[in-house]
């Protein structure tokens, strides 16, 4: 690695960590409270659109039922919150690893197949956890397995060291680096490029000794993880959840603003993010119908599968880089 | 949106030339009734409320920001004025959440007036709680709204209402095994059609409850389901978009006199009966929680003056908008008698819990706030019918048996609003 | 037996609505090779505005000739301006760009018009007869024979007329079916307008029988998905068969009452299973076209 590609790298990554310790520090401060509680959705979306921003950009999968798979973690987390006394950070990892275990059999079907007839059986998932969480309902502290109780909601206990709204939402910015540092270095590592050889020819991934099965689920499995802590931490976040947040029709436009946000980059992610809750948000609280932004989120998805094919976070780095050249 | 303005400027232009040949409308009478434009420092007041599908619930804060206008016209709180913000929370938690969130921190309201909502209440109530505000709601529809010490609601909400329409019928109409078509939203249909359903067994009849996703698509087997069951009488425990969907499956059908159809408050709109015809004269029976629209009484014409003057085009006029001018009276005659320098949260919380023994046309019974863990004051009402076009009442005010009303007594045994 | 015949009825009525979608998507899919997410979201529009001419006071003919006409407006819209740059992407990619155009006519759609309970009546909905003391309206008789006729117009259509013709050969290999001079844009516009009007139509039945909401019906193709897979996305026949079982299937299962909440996930488990025995005697994916 010479020199300049070298500080490249390391400047990029200071720019990263840069990035992350304002919106640590900084920004739960200076923001009011419903902007508190907005940005923490978004970020836990973020990790969510990561998972399919990997399955998109290493293996060009088409993932449509992320949001239902959210809604799993939640449930789960939601489950195991009323039936034990554990740390969250305990039932958000199990909460996550079930997900994950769930997402993995889901790919089963999957891993003989590419393209349309994937993106259609995770529609097909998707629009079948929409109709399993209204018939059963998320947990609200009753009694048995489904633990729905005709009443009030119990307590939904938050981390010990984030109770407060801004404490959640650092708590979360955090849970949030850490899912997308580990999927970043499974992308570094073996899997990665093993994912890169199977998205170019699984004939010749298998040839070169590629376990094809093997990688393309270790792909799902870790999208479903992180659809899992973004579930977990959602319902921490909002400490009830409703069959209403988890349609189909959720998970189809996550999939899309993952892509405008612009896939392989965790940038993308984080837009993708910020457009599927902030956005909104800014429309409601100016008195704009949100209903609007889905014509801005349409547009724009066409415009990135037309013309851009690195969404937004493409063509900001492309911006920067033609800006660093300029200037040299 | 677009559209609905549009024709309504047609029929609001329409109103004005009819209006102008006939009778003036009485001037409304709000707060101190000075006619004197308040101008003090404002005060600072939320509504939220729930309105997209499956259903509007928008009245009660709508008649509540009418009212509050008027009020402002006329002296306002002792010459400061209510500023009133509404925020819509669109039947999503985590917006119910924001924007609650919003209302309470960022925007420091004192409190919270003519909230309807079904969900912003589960995902609210330990955030009022926690910040000792108050919510004095209008249209509240699930548990939460009268399972908390910081909730007090006008309106009786599907428990009483749907209990009352099940008493009359099983009275007057001979039911014998009832059908409870509600919402599988465990705080609201699976709550209200439960203790329907104990209800039903405590007069030693039968009842099922037919709970339903509330995006079902399909409204038609939701009315087969019923058929299956063999019951002879539906209850529909919904918002009157769902109500009047399976009305018309039902009219389809020609189920009108296969059932006994009965419901609780949401079909009492008075834009229920053009879409409701001729086919369901004498066969529609509604339970009202507050007063019927057309009666004589000083509230209920006032909240017509009140609403012709000050609302606005699209503001719906059913019991949650009578509802929601009900608690904006309540609560800006507690203002009244505070000093106008002290009301702040904390002082504003402790009036509103001091409330009791208010009366009112619009209700069959006292209104009551209370320093309790729960609050129900209002949970007798009418049964009316639709017949030609109309609502018509017959049966007035009457209160209902059910063991969910124990501690309510107990209460008002102690407020010695009851023996 | 009068209710079995009843929820049966039901579920034809609603079978034949996901049918007639199927059958669209799948007529578009052979021709241009689009599976169209928008196809809810058209159907919505054309649904809102016959509503919107209905209650302008127009006569009943022309708010269902605005209905079809939107439906075919929208879609040709997309075929003639935006398809053609995605041309030669995979279907997949074509697939994600209609949900694009799915987002933007839905959140148009959902701002026109508000969230108020609107019912929409068609004038066949008073006309009905009785079978084994079961009403049945014109309307659900005019869904399940549309679908019927349909299916088998399109199949002769497809089977019989040079146009038919053009279209098969362009499923089967675009650039061969260029170079031997089948005028390509002519023969795919005339694909997006069929489509378009039978989403207009279907959006307009499905907004009579079912229900009038923008967002339900936009996401209606989901379930219209699922027949369209029956059929492999390709045969008419067996997306109509699929539509009007998972209809019938969906019925059926309200009456056991353990099941009855799960009812509606028939349309995805039928359409996961096919689509594994369709797969079965793949091992890998080699660069196949989906």
């Amino acid at each position: 690695m010479d020199v300049i590609s070298h500080f490249r790298q390391e400047s990029r990554t200071y720019a990263a960590l840069g990035f992350v310790a304002i919106c640590v520090i900084v920004l739960p401060v200076v923001i009011d409270s419903i902007w508190v509680k907005v940005l923490t959705s978004a970020v836990i979306f973020t990790l969510a659109a990561y998972g399919i921003s990997l399955l998109y950009s290493q293996l060009g999968l088409v993932n449509l039922s992320q949001v239902a798979l959210i809604g799993v973690g939640g449930w789960i987390m939601l489950r195991l919150n009323y039936a034990v006394q554990l740390p969250f950070e305990l039932n958000l990892l199990v909460s996550a690893v079930i997900t994950a275990f769930i997402g993995m059999i889901l790919a089963l079907p999957a891993m003989r197949m590419k393209g349309l007839y994937l993106a259609l059986i995770t529609l097909m998932v998707a629009g079948g956890f929409q109709i399993i969480f209204s018939a059963i309902q998320f947990p609200n502290g009753g009694a048995g397995f489904l633990g729905v109780a005709l009443q009030s909601p119990g307590e939904m206990r938050r981390p010990l060291i984030a109770e407060s709204d801004t404490a959640y939402l650092r708590y979360s910015i955090i849970v949030v680096v850490l899912g997308v540092m580990l999927a970043a270095a499974h992308n570094r590592g073996r899997p990665g490029r093993a994912w890169a050889m199977i998205r170019k020819s699984e004939a010749n991934a298998m040839a070169a000794g590629v376990n094809v099965t093997l990688y393309k689920l270790w792909c799902f499995t870790l999208s479903g993880f992180l659809a899992g802590v973004s579930g977990g931490l959602l319902a921490g976040a909002l400490k009830i959840l409703d069959a209403k947040s988890f349609p189909a029709g959720e998970s189809i436009l996550l999939f899309a603003l993952s892509i405008v946000g612009g896939v392989g980059h965790w940038m993308g992610a984080v837009i993708a993010g910020f457009l599927y809750r902030v956005v909104p948000a800014i429309f409601n609280n100016i008195g704009i119908d949100a209903d609007l932004s889905l014509v801005i989120f349409g547009a724009a998805l066409l415009h990135a599968i037309m013309t851009a094919p690195n969404g937004i976070a493409g063509q900001l780095s492309s911006l920067f880089q033609s800006l660093g050249r300029q200037n040299k | 949106m677009f559209m609905r303005n549009m024709g309504l400027a047609l029929i609001l232009a329409m109103g004005l030339i009819s209006y102008s040949q006939g009778v003036m409308a009485a001037e409304p009478e709000c707060g101190a009734n000075t006619g004197q434009k308040a101008t003090g420092d404002p005060i600072v007041v939320g509504g939220i409320n729930g309105n997209a599908p499956p259903g509007d619930f928008s009245g009660g804060t709508d008649a509540a920001a009418a009212y509050f206008l008027c009020v402002n016209d006329n002296g306002g709180i002792n010459g400061r004025p209510i500023k009133y913000i509404v925020e819509n929370d669109q039947w999503n938690p985590e917006l119910a959440a924001q924007v609650a969130t919003k209302l309470v921190k960022d925007d420091g309201v004192v409190a919270l007036v003519g909230n309807g909502s079904v969900v912003s209440m589960a995902v609210n109530a330990k955030l009022y709680k926690d910040e000792d505000v108050m919510a004095m709601a209008s249209a509240c529809a699930i548990s939460d709204c009268y399972e908390n010490s910081n909730i007090v609601s006008t309106n009786q909400g599907p428990l009483p209402s749907g209990i009352g329409a099940l008493k009359f019928a099983v009275e007057e109409l001979g039911t014998e095994h009832a059908a409870c078509i509600g919402f599988n939203i465990p705080n609201n249909g699976g709550w209200a059609c439960d203790w329907a359903g104990k209800y039903m067994e405590s007069v030693g009849k039968k009842s099922t409850a037919l709970l339903m996703d509330p995006s079902a698509v399909d409204l038609n087997s939701v009315y087969l389901q019923a058929l299956a069951e063999g019951v002879d009488t539906i209850m529909l425990m919904l918002p009157a978009g769902p109500a009047l969907g399976i009305l018309k499956v039902a009219e389809e059908q020609d189920g009108g006199d296969t059932f006994k159809w009965i419901s609780p408050t949401p079909l009492y709109d008075p834009t229920v009966p053009e879409a409701l015809g001729d086919y369901w004269n004498n066969k529609l029976y509604v339970n009202i929680e507050l007063g019927p629209f057309n009666s004589d009484g000083p509230d209920n014409q006032n909240w017509i003056a009140v609403m012709d003057k000050y609302g606005e085009d699209g503001d719906r006029r059913d019991t949650f908008s009578q509802s929601g001018y009900l608690s904006a009276k309540f609560f800006v005659d507690t203002l009244l008698k505070m000093d106008p320098a002290e009301i702040n949260r904390t002082n504003v919380t402790k009036a509103i819990k001091g409330i009791s023994g208010l009366t009112s046309d619009l209700l069959c019974g006292p209104y009551y706030v209370g320093d309790f863990d729960r609050h129900m004051p209002n949970h007798a009402g009418r049964m009316v019918v639709y017949a030609d076009n109309e609502f018509k009442v017959v049966r007035d005010c009457y209160d209902i048996e059910s063991s969910y009303l124990d501690s309510i007594r107990q209460q008002e045994r102690q407020l010695k609003l009851i023996q | 037996m009068k209710i079995y015949a009843i929820f049966m009825i039901s579920g034809l009525a609603v079978g034949s609505l996901y049918a007639l979608g199927g059958i669209g998507l799948v007529v578009l899919r052979r021709a241009t090779g689009f599976l169209n997410f928008a196809y809810g979201a058209i159907a919505a529009a054309s649904a809102m505005i016959c509503w919107q001419f209905i209650d302008w006071g127009f006569a009943g003919p022309v708010s269902w000739l605005m209905s079809i006409l939107t439906g075919v407006i929208l879609s040709v819209f997309f075929g003639r301006y935006l398809a053609p740059s995605l041309a030669w992407r995979e279907p997949v990619v074509k697939a994600v760009a209609t949900l694009g155009f799915a987002l933007i006519i839905l959140g148009l759609v959902s701002f026109i018009w508000d969230d108020a309970a609107r019912k929409l009546v068609l004038p066949t909905d008073k006309i009905g007869f009785r079978l084994m003391e079961v009403r049945i309206t014109v309307t659900r008789i005019i869904a399940f024979g549309s679908s019927l006729l349909i299916a088998l117009g399109t199949i002769l259509y497809l089977e019989k007329t040079r146009t038919g013709l053009q279209m098969r050969a362009l499923a089967n290999n675009r650039a061969h079916s260029a170079l031997i001079g089948i005028p390509i844009l002519k023969v795919e516009t005339i694909a997006w307008a069929l489509s378009g009007a039978l989403a207009g139509f279907t959006g307009m039945l499905f907004g009579d029988l079912v229900r009038l909401d923008p967002t339900i019906i936009t996401f209606m193709v989901i379930p219209a998905i699922a027949a369209a897979i029956c059929g492999r996305l390709e045969s008419l026949f067996l997306t109509f068969i699929g539509g009007l079982s998972i209809g019938v299937a969906e019925a059926m299962l309200t009456l056991v009452k353990t099941a009855a909440p799960f009812r509606s996930l028939v349309a995805f488990v039928v359409a996961v299973l096919v689509i594994l025995w369709m797969q079965r005697k793949q091992r890998l994916v080699f660069q196949t076209e989906d």
